[in-house]
């Protein structure tokens, strides 16, 4: 915890006193904060620092998560919240003091569309897009889009539609790229993104609001300050910059019902259906990209090992990219060339194979950051294999071809396969890269990296996910020990002399 | 002696990666060649030119009314065109597979992978991993698998040097006798002048960079 902690440690130490009641002049306040105040906040933040106020640094994502790190970091000293479920929980567990949060503002949630859709979109005609883009299912816009589409008498017909993004900002770009036709995002975001038009605004009784509350951590050593920044922000300081990205006023008369409703979420469903749903996908998916790359990785890793032609060094380059590149911006590449709005993308789709949320997508994901590995172990099979085997079968009359079927493959093949088990491994792991490209899709993309990802956003997902843990662990452990044993038996393959 | 009258083996090549660079003209009607030489002169590399699996060197391989190679035009045969029956000194088996395959390797038909077997003394090996063979077998499969290849020019390289002395003049008579019989000329390279004796006609020394007569 003190590791997760420093800017508090540091302040301790350098105060003589009692932390609570020290300003230290180095002080900075920590203010985790939803990820749709990312615009807005910073903007306050200056006006707070340049009144004098404490410095502030920020950390932006969904609230969910923010809400959980708090809890269980127990560092932080200010926490914005999408949602006053996440304020009463921390409440329960002791991280903020009761009656503590304040109601600072609320956002509508809208129907984005794509600019090139230029008609008006109703809630029931939501049904005619193929896909419709909502924030995760535990994360506050995504409960509140559901809840929203609920009232609208919607949502039975819409669910096979539903694609989710991580937070509302990954639904969002993925409108704006025109991946999807349109989406349930808050008014705030949809307002700042200049690629999508708001067609129809959730007003009135019954459709929910998202609410925005601001609370000091129990864990700040800077109460006051915390206190102050909270209240800067409800206040005729803050509100002026609220109102101006496209908040509205904080509502006293918070529909308790609506709360209770979504409060249960989706994980609560059926916990054994999605937990072996997302097994299976796993390993159809590492299995699946396991196979695809079986003859780029041998022909690729064969090429490497005994051929010289030019750009040898940028197929290498290339090809083992994916393994030193963030997967997230592998999967961002791969969506600007395989997305269903680019030409590429778009032929094959046009053949019936949508790549974006599709277990092609997924797949294509695990295979390109799983080939790194794979090559680079075939490659090694392959130079391990002494060239004069190849010649010897030359000069037996076999052709290159030939040869390589006959002396090279065969000799190579333990090596192959521990490439192969390695990189079934990797897609087994694959997260960033799927997010993005694939998208959170339960049934279709929700791999097991996935669904422990949307589960740490539930407090109630706790059970659901140590099996997936356990299940990860396990299937990675054996493959593990099977790429030891078949490395074991590529060396025993190529070794002809026996010790005597 | 020489059974094929018609044979010519003419080479004129530069070699500049192998030792200190070295220059190979040897012209000869014989079908019994010895190149001799202590280690690391290139007498293997010669053999790997003659093979086809060395295309470093500049020049002319001529073999018979053949040219396998002619820089000057980019004049190439494939080894898996050549026919030669080389027998490399790491006397190399495929691990994969057993001597019997190893033998038939080149399309040998069973009777005859059965015959060579029986006239090399490893009858008794054909079904063994070339793992669990020693020295001397190993050098004995690797000559019957050259042997087996329909070769029309061998390469034996070194191919008696893990043999003990009663073997080893047993299967130079072999091999000779085959050859014989079979019209098959013979270029031997060995650090060895018993090898050399037994098979040439011809001695070729190998040293200081070029290639001489005896």
């Amino acid at each position: 915890m003190a590791l997760l902690a420093p800017m508090q440690l540091k302040g301790a130490v350098l105060s003589e006193g009692p932390p609570r009641a020290q300003q230290a002049n180095d002080s900075v306040l920590l203010v985790l904060a939803a990820a749709s105040l990312a615009d807005v906040l910073p903007r306050i933040g200056d006006e707070w620092e340049r009144l004098g106020g404490t410095p502030l640094v920020f950390s932006f994502d969904a609230t969910s998560r923010l809400a959980v790190q708090a809890s269980q970091s127990g560092s932080g000293d200010v926490f914005f919240s999408a949602d006053p479920q996440w304020i009463q929980w921390l409440e329960e567990q002791g991280t903020v003091s009761p009656g503590s949060a304040i109601h600072f503002a609320a956002n509508d949630l809208v129907i984005a569309v794509s600019r090139d859709i230029s008609v008006p979109v109703q809630p029931d005609m939501l049904s005619g897009f193929e896909r419709i883009a909502l924030a995760g299912e535990n994360v506050p816009a995504g409960k509140y889009a559901r809840t929203a589409l609920e009232q609208a008498g919607v949502w039975s017909e819409l669910e096979g539609h539903i694609v989710r993004g991580g937070s509302v900002r990954g639904a969002l770009e993925w409108i704006a790229r025109n991946e999807v036709p349109a989406g349930i995002v808050y008014r705030t975001d949809a307002e700042a993104e200049p690629s999508v038009r708001i067609a129809f605004v959730f007003e009135g009784p019954g459709y929910p609001q998202a609410q925005y509350w601001g609370v000091p951590l129990g864990s700040t050593v800077y109460e006051k300050s915390a206190v102050d920044f909270v209240n800067f922000v409800l206040g005729e300081s803050g509100q002026p910059f609220l109102r101006e990205a496209g908040f509205s006023a904080p509502q006293s008369d918070i529909l308790d019902e609506e709360e209770e409703r979504y409060a249960a979420g989706d994980t609560g469903d059926d916990l054994v259906a999605s937990v072996s749903s997302a097994v299976r996908l796993s390993l159809i998916v590492a299995f699946l990209a396991t196979l695809v790359g079986l003859v780029p990785a041998i022909g690729i890793g064969w090429l490497l090992a005994r051929r010289d032609f030019p750009g040898k060094t940028v197929l290498s380059t290339v090809v083992t990219a994916p393994l030193v590149i963030p997967p997230v911006v592998t999967g961002f590449l791969l969506l600007s060339v395989l997305g269903a709005a680019t030409p590429l993308g778009g032929l094959i789709a046009s053949l019936g194979f949508p790549i974006p949320f599709t277990i092609l997508g997924a797949s294509i994901a695990a295979f390109v950051v799983g080939l790194p590995l794979y090559v680079i172990s075939v490659r090694g099979a392959f130079e391990a294999v002494d060239p004069m085997y190849e010649e010897l079968s030359w000069t037996l009359g076999s052709s290159p071809w030939s040869t390589f079927f006959r002396v090279s493959l065969p000799l190579a093949l333990p090596g192959i396969a521990a490439g192969a088990v390695l990189a079934f491994a990797r897609s087994l792991g694959e997260f960033g890269a799927t997010v993005v490209l694939a998208g959170n899709v339960e049934g279709s993309t929700r791999t097991i990296a996935l669904a422990v990802y949307t589960l740490l956003e539930s407090p109630s997902g706790r059970e659901a996910v140590w099996v997936l843990v356990g299940a990860s662990v396990v299937i990675s452990l054996i493959a593990l020990l099977g790429f030891e044993a078949l490395s074991r038996r590529q060396k025993r393959r190529l070794d002809d002399r026996h010790v005597r | 002696m020489s059974a094929d009258t018609n044979f010519r083996l003419g080479l004129d090549l530069e070699i500049p990666f192998t030792g200190g660079g070295l220059r190979v003209e040897l012209n000869t009607a014989s079908t019994r060649i010895a190149v001799v030489g202590p280690s690391g002169a290139g007498k293997s590399t010669i053999l790997r030119i003659l093979a086809g699996v060395e295309r470093r060197a500049r020049g002319t391989v001529l073999v018979k009314e053949h040219c396998w190679q002619d820089s000057s035009n980019e004049t190439w045969v494939p080894s898996w065109d050549r026919r030669v029956g080389w027998a490399p000194q790491e006397t190399l088996l495929f691990p994969h597979l057993t001597v019997r395959e190893n033998l038939s390797y080149g399309g040998a038909l069973p009777d005859w992978v059965s015959e060579t077997a029986a006239l090399l003394q490893i009858e008794d090996l054909l079904g063994r991993r070339p793992r669990r063979l020693s020295g001397g077998e190993r050098q004995r499969v690797a000559l019957g698998r050259a042997l087996l290849s329909k070769p029309r020019l061998l390469l034996l390289d070194e191919p008696f040097s893990a043999l003990d002395r009663p073997l080893r003049a047993e299967l130079s008579q072999l091999v000779s006798d085959w050859a014989l019989d079979r019209s098959v000329p013979i270029v031997l390279v060995s650090h060895d002048e018993e090898d050399a004796k037994w098979l040439a006609e011809e001695r070729w020394h190998l040293g200081g960079g070029s290639l001489r007569k005896e």
